[in-house]
């Protein structure tokens, strides 16, 4: 590991996402692109090629109208807590899981651009930049001076925005306290979702959202089977939409378009 | 010049006019430059060049050098059976299959130098290796295998007759020759774990099912069988390239019982492979699949990759396999030839179904099967390996004794060179 | 030691091997990783102080408080403020990436000027649109008698007000007021200007005949504009805007229609986008779990797919199908339309219309509301009772008394076609945008004037003679109208966060200065207004603290606006209910055997809020959403149509035709075309429209 042990109690950040209240509207998508300094899309990218470390999907339930239903699929880093894919694969060690926090980090600098790590990882949480990163002129000055602007041919995605635990733990040093306060570290996109439908906390504190989500019936993982022990509990009261975790019996829509 | 050039040519044996030479070494020179083109395209503007994508994170590219290394595996197989197991036989094709692998190692490094986001930071890996990665690993044994594959060519280089005129040239590669049967060990063991762990890069993939293999001890079952493929196809493919050189030239190289020896030991590999192969099937659809919570099915429901290919792939084994361990089939060229080239064939759709498909199938369960097609850049990226595969190849041919038996297989004495037909071929 | 070559040959040797024992080479081999790590060419953020700001967003009615991370003063990046009493918090995609809009590379930063042709243009177009604002207005001045001048009897000067409802839409008003043949029109949407609904219309003669289900107070105001001809208020019926002005008899101002979510039990909404920037998101989503929601759409939008039931109706039978439902509510309109019309139209059974109509008078209180094409809705809500709960009519916040002799507020529809010889046209604020060829009809046929306003030149820039840059949010002072979903009157501000460049041109300003009105200082004074009027209370972002704004002195008032703070009335203070009005938009484009395909808006949000150039998140690099010039179709319908995803094509409907992208999606019902809105399309496509589909 390249960071250190911090003093004081571990966390296990995670997640939950509640797919009924989200409404796709997107704000997360560019409130983390914001505090992330991820570039607009260059000409010629698509889908495939963009730079979405949160992306959110339009999945349904592979009916036709009346019965056709869909919900919204926000879909970021899993930080997978076992046998962590990326982590594994990678050959230079750019993948830092920090044990602190839980928190599966990427270090561009070291990253060679070998793209093993998104072979590997099956939530497709990791983007390559094809391009050199550009700006509008002038937009530059917008960018958030605590996340460092990577260049091309490395890979990157979401760390639940790391830097902003940095952040709490300083000032809750400076604070003279020993522990982040629970609402002190909010990565972006959960502060910016209108819905509220993202919640975000230590899964080692019983009372977080995250918490609660993990021994909530209602909840669920995505392939849990693989053995990667993600941290992000998504939460639905719609049975079909409880499948969506497991491919062997998931409903048989795709990603739908444009809704 | 053509006299100049004839200097150079091994005492005993005739090649073409320098002219012809040329003209046959131009295309090949055209489509290097090209090549090069292409890649510099891919390095200057960045890896938007190509068609692959945030799925699609590996392409062509990777798919071809997983082919070439395995094709090349013939150079440390060839000289394992050589210097360690005494095959005295194949002594007749052992430089050559040395350039062959020297050609495919350094290919597959030179698009691997391009593929990567930053080629600048490669020597990261060496100094900041990850010792759980099979990444790690491969590029310590390939960059290692190599410097052995460049060692083991330097004496063929400086037994060129000219070459050894001069005396250190000639000290050294006689004290190099001491050495032999080091780096053949030494080669024959970066290349068990490298080859293996071409396989085992796949099959730790936990999160994809489709490559993902139970471990033997702490390798996937990948592992074993990418070195048992190789070493089955290696001499195929050196048996295919000497048959090929030998038809271009119209000169008999090797005897042929050295192609038929190349041949029945790739039947036996194929054997021993077919059967684990097989069984390793069996375990992978029937328990290792639904452990990971996806249904066999799903691997090939999807359009073009249907079942066909599993069986495809199978049929392009147990095809030669028959065929090489037949003695009355092996003896004939044609059959022994065809066997070569459904080996070489069916090795690369082992591995195209290990990088390509198992990237185009779904793993959450709102993934979109996705198509790939690789872009020009990619194409000509690549074309450019090949096109230096052959230049040095025939510069090799040319200047330097791959084939020691030629001589030995000329009938009447060293032809005089005015009497050499024109297009004699080289 | 001796000085000679191999001494020192050997001390370099021994330095070099005991070095490798020291820290020096294996620091240095890390280190020379750096420039590999930094590209020139990748930028460096900026360092600075860190400061919060608080300002309110401007993009959209909604106007949610905002709080801008600042670093050295430049904002970096921005958030809602939680606990807000009218944003809750929320704040939309557009909102959060804000503060990108000054460097957008489509910004226009210099004015622009159309190839002039004819004497009448000369005399405008010595103005000097490049320079500074100073030049401008000084330029302005000399040519405002040549302005004035060059109109010709009978014709007009108007002002097209696209955001109505600011404290700028009063300038205007009054600038117009001043002149003796001004005109200050509002607009509302994409089928403004569209012919009636036959079936509407006999519906009100038929309701006016009945003279029963009217109430008591619209009748009377009816009388008392001595008109049977009733403007209901708005007849906009759009998402998000218009809640605005629309001046009674006398000029006295109303703030509009207004809904109030916390009521409804059930809510009908008939095609409007009301999970999808509709309203006040964060009130919406806050309110959501009170009602049940039924979306009556043609296309799956994102509403239709969360609601809790959609009801797929024909695309443009919207209105149709509130008259059914009226026609169920009331007899007198039930001579006239019958639940079978609806039925036919809609494509429902008459069951469910009939069930529909049942749930939202036994499970009330019920709201309807309309979307683009159906301002029936608003009558709709009258005949359940909804008055006065659900749906409020709103007064506007306090304005000086002597503004309120000005110009009165005039539909654009309202004018006679050919009357309008200088038009200008405000786009500086985010706005719906309208047709051109609604607003095309209006002008003289011969070299009309055309003005415009705007930080952008692709929208009516592309068809005015100027163009003038104005500055955009964050840059911007001004207030915001309040949205529709805020039953109270409201006042807030959007304060510049970061400078306007040199050049751009506060339009309400200008046109005022150009007739000799001093608006400089008119926010200032609507706010001394509001504070003189004594009531309703202050919210400060800042601190999160509410307080009467009559305890709070006049200077500490204006200087808590500027702080993003927001004024809030307090209850009771509502105009009478406006008329039912039952005139609408045709009900569905005629059967035309040349344009087989039915074109459908969709994504209006991207075409009219300015997007931040992260946008392309949404729609480039996912699937999220339809990204402009786009049009979404069905397999089918792009095989009929000869083509597949990807391919260009040229959508033709009767007004004209543009070029778009096709992408294949098999939740868009044949036959329809899904065309995401921009202002090329709007302009031929209205809300919707017969179309064709031509592959290039």
């Amino acid at each position: 590991m390249i960071s250190e042990k911090k003093p004081g109690k571990i966390s296990r950040y995670g997640m939950s996402v509640d797919i009924d209240k989200c409404t796709g509207c997107g704000a997360c998508m560019i409130a983390c692109a914001v505090e992330n300094n991820v570039p607009p899309a260059q000409e010629g990218a698509t889908d495939l090629t963009g730079l979405t470390w949160m992306r959110v999907f339009k999945v349904d339930n592979g009916q036709e109208y009346p019965a056709k239903q869909s919900v919204y699929f926000p879909m970021m880093c899993q930080h997978c807590g076992l046998e962590t894919p990326c982590y594994l694969v990678c050959p230079q060690q750019a993948v830092d899981v920090d044990p602190a926090t839980g928190i599966v980090g990427q270090i561009p600098g070291r990253c060679l651009g070998c793209r093993y790590c998104m072979a590997a990882c099956p939530y497709h949480a990791r983007y390559f930049n094809w391009w050199d990163p550009k700006w509008p002129a002038g937009m530059e000055k917008t960018l958030n001076p605590n996340v460092a602007p990577r260049m091309r041919g490395v890979v990157e995605k979401c760390n639940f925005c790391h830097g902003r635990w940095h952040a709490a733990v300083q000032r809750a040093a400076e604070a003279g306290l020993k522990e982040i306060q629970p609402g002190d570290y909010v990565p972006a996109c959960v502060e910016a979702c209108p819905a509220g439908a993202i919640q975000f906390g230590d899964l080692n504190d019983p009372s977080s959202a995250p918490s609660k989500a993990a021994k909530d019936p209602q909840s669920f993982r995505l392939l849990v089977k693989l053995g990667t022990e993600p941290k992000v509990y998504y939460h639905s009261r719609r049975e079909w939409a409880r499948r969506i975790g497991d491919p062997s019996q998931a409903p048989d829509g795709k990603e739908t378009s444009h809704g | 010049m053509d006299n100049m050039d004839r200097r150079f040519i091994p005492a005993g044996v005739s090649r073409c006019s320098t002219r012809n030479f040329l003209l046959w070494l131009a295309p090949w020179a055209a489509l290097l430059a090209f090549g090069l083109y292409a890649a510099a395209l891919c390095l200057i503007k960045g890896l938007n060049q190509t068609h692959m994508n945030n799925r699609f994170a590996f392409g062509l590219w990777i798919f071809l050098d997983l082919t070439v290394i395995a094709l090349g595996a013939g150079a440390f197989f060839t000289g394992f059976l050589l210097y360690i197991l005494k095959l005295k036989e194949l002594r007749a094709v052992i430089n050559s299959a040395v350039v062959i692998g020297l050609m495919c190692y350094g290919g597959a490094m030179a698009v691997l130098a391009v593929d990567v986001g930053q080629p600048l930071r490669s020597w990261f890996t060496f100094w900041y290796p990850n010792v759980h990665s099979m990444l790690a690993e491969v590029t310590f044994c390939i960059s290692c295998y190599l410097t052995v594959l460049l060692i083991e060519y330097v004496p063929i280089v400086l037994k060129n007759r000219k070459l050894r005129e001069i005396p250190s040239f000639l000290v050294f590669e006689h004290e190099l020759h001491k050495l032999v049967y080091v780096f053949a060990g030494v080669g024959t063991f970066l290349s068990f774990f490298h080859q293996g762990s071409l396989g085992g890069l796949y099959g730790v993939l936990r999160g994809r099912p489709f490559a993902f293999r139970e471990e033997l001890g702490i390798w996937p079952s990948t592992f074993f069988l990418f070195i048992l493929s190789a070493a089955a196809v290696g001499p195929c493919f050196v048996l295919l390239t000497t048959w090929l050189v030998q038809t271009i030239t119209g000169k008999r190289l090797v005897k042929p019982q050295v192609l038929q020896s190349l041949g029945r030991i790739s039947g036996l590999l194929l054997a021993a492979y077919v059967f684990l192969k097989t069984v390793d099937t069996f375990v992978w659809l029937n328990r290792t699949t639904p452990r990971s919570g996806f249904l066999p099915a799903q691997y090939y429901a999807w359009k073009p990759f249907g079942i066909w290919i599993l069986f495809a792939e199978m049929a392009l084994f147990l095809a030669p396999m028959v065929i090489l361990l037949l003695p009355k089939l092996r003896a004939r060229t044609g059959w022994l030839v065809s066997a070569a080239v459904m080996a070489c064939c069916g090795v690369a759709v082992n591995r195209f179904v290990l990088t390509i498909q198992t990237l185009a199938l779904p793993t959450l369960s709102f993934d979109r099967f996705l198509h790939y097609v690789p872009s020009w850049q990619e194409t000509g990226s690549f074309l450019a390996v090949v096109a230096a595969g052959v230049l040095v190849y025939s510069i090799s041919f040319r200047y330097f004794v791959l084939f020691p038996e030629e001589r030995e297989l000329r009938t009447g004495p060293p032809a005089a060179p005015q009497t050499e037909p024109a297009l004699a071929g080289r | 030691m001796q000085n000679t070559r191999r001494n020192l040959l050997k001390f370099i040797g021994g330095a070099a091997a005991g070095a490798v024992f020291t820290p020096v080479p294996w620091r240095l081999i890390t280190d020379t990783a750096l420039w590999s790590e930094n590209w020139p060419g990748i930028p460096r953020p900026l360092r600075g102080e860190v400061t919060a700001r608080y300002t309110n967003c401007s993009l959209c009615p909604a106007g949610c408080a905002v709080r801008a991370r600042c670093v050295g003063g430049q904002p970096v990046s921005l958030a809602g403020v939680a606990g807000h009493p009218l944003s809750r918090g929320g704040l939309c995609a557009f909102g959060v990436a804000g503060h990108h809009l000054p460097y957008h590379p489509a910004r226009l930063t210099q004015g622009r000027v159309e190839a002039a042709a004819g004497a009448l243009s000369k005399a405008v177009a010595n103005c000097n649109v490049e320079g500074s604002r100073k030049q401008l207005a000084a330029n302005l001045d000399a040519s405002k008698a040549a302005l004035m001048a060059a109109c010709n009897p009978g014709e007009s000067v108007a002002v097209l007000d696209l955001r109505p409802g600011r404290t700028a839409s009063w300038t205007y008003r009054r600038a117009m007021g001043a002149v003796h043949n001004g005109l200050y029109l509002t607009a509302g949407g994409p089928f403004s200007g569209a012919a009636a609904n036959p079936l509407a219309e006999k519906a009100r003669k038929s309701w006016l005949a009945g003279e029963s289900a009217c109430p008591t107070e619209a009748q009377a105001l009816a009388q008392q504009r001595g008109t049977d001809a009733f403007v209901c208020e708005p007849t906009r019926g759009s998402d998000r805007h218009h809640d605005g002005v629309s001046s009674g008899p006398g000029g006295v101002a109303s703030g509009g229609v207004a809904v109030d979510l916390t009521k409804p039990r059930t809510v009908l909404s008939l095609g409007a986008p009301v999970l999808d920037g509709w309203g006040t998101p964060g009130n919406v989503l806050a309110a959501r779990a009170n009602f049940r929601l039924i979306q009556a759409e043609a296309l799956e939008s994102r509403t239709a797919s969360l609601a809790d039931l959609w009801l797929r109706i024909r695309p443009g039978s919207g209105s149709t199908l509130a008259l059914g439902l009226a026609a169920l509510l009331d007899a007198h309109i039930a001579q006239a339309v019958t639940v079978a019309d609806a039925a036919a139209a809609t494509g429902l059974t008459e069951q469910q219309i009939k069930d529909l109509a049942a749930e939202l008078t036994s499970h009330g209180p019920a709201l309807v509301l309309p979307g683009y094409d159906c301002p029936e809705a608003w009558a709709l809500n009258q005949l359940t009772g909804a008055w006065g709960e659900t749906v409020v009519a709103r007064q506007e916040a306090p304005v000086p008394e002597h503004w309120k002799n000005c110009a009165p507020v005039t539909d654009l529809a309202a004018v006679p076609d050919g009357a309008i010889r200088t038009l200008i046209i405000d786009e500086s604020a985010p706005g719906d945008y309208v047709p051109w060829n609604a607003i095309r009809r209006k002008l003289v046929a011969d070299n009309p004037v055309v003005i415009t306003f705007g930080w952008t030149p692709d929208g009516y820039g592309r068809h005015s003679l100027f163009v003038l840059p104005t500055a955009v949010y964050p840059e911007t002072l001004e207030d915001i109208p309040a949205a529709i979903d805020s039953p109270a009157a409201v006042f807030r501000m959007a304060v510049p966060l970061v400078a306007a460049p040199p050049g751009v041109v506060n339009p309400a300003d200008f046109v005022a200065r150009a007739v000799g009105i001093d608006a400089s200082n008119a926010l200032r004074e609507r706010a001394d207004a509001i504070r003189k009027a004594g009531h309703g209370v202050l919210f400060s972002s800042a601190d999160g603290t509410s307080r009467p704004a009559a305890q709070v002195p006049p200077d500490d008032f204006w200087k808590a606006l500027l702080e993003g703070a927001c004024w809030m009335d307090t209850e009771g203070r509502r105009s009478a209910p406006p008329a039912i009005d039952m005139t609408g938009p045709e009900a569905r484009p005629s059967e035309d055997a040349r344009l087989p395909l039915v074109a459908v808006l969709a994504e209006t949000a991207l075409a009219t809020v300015p997007p931040s150039p992260l946008m392309t998140k949404l729609h480039q690099e996912s699937n999220l959403r339809l990204g402009r010039s786009r049009a979404a179709l069905h397999p089918e319908t792009a095989r009929s149509c000869g083509s597949a995803e990807g391919g260009r094509a040229v959508l033709e409907t009767s007004l004209g035709r543009c070029e778009i992208l096709v992408v294949v999606d098999s939740s868009v019902p044949p036959g329809v075309v899904q065309v995401a809105a921009a202002p090329e399309a709007i302009d031929i496509c209205g809300a919707f429209a017969r179309c064709r589909v031509a592959f290039l």
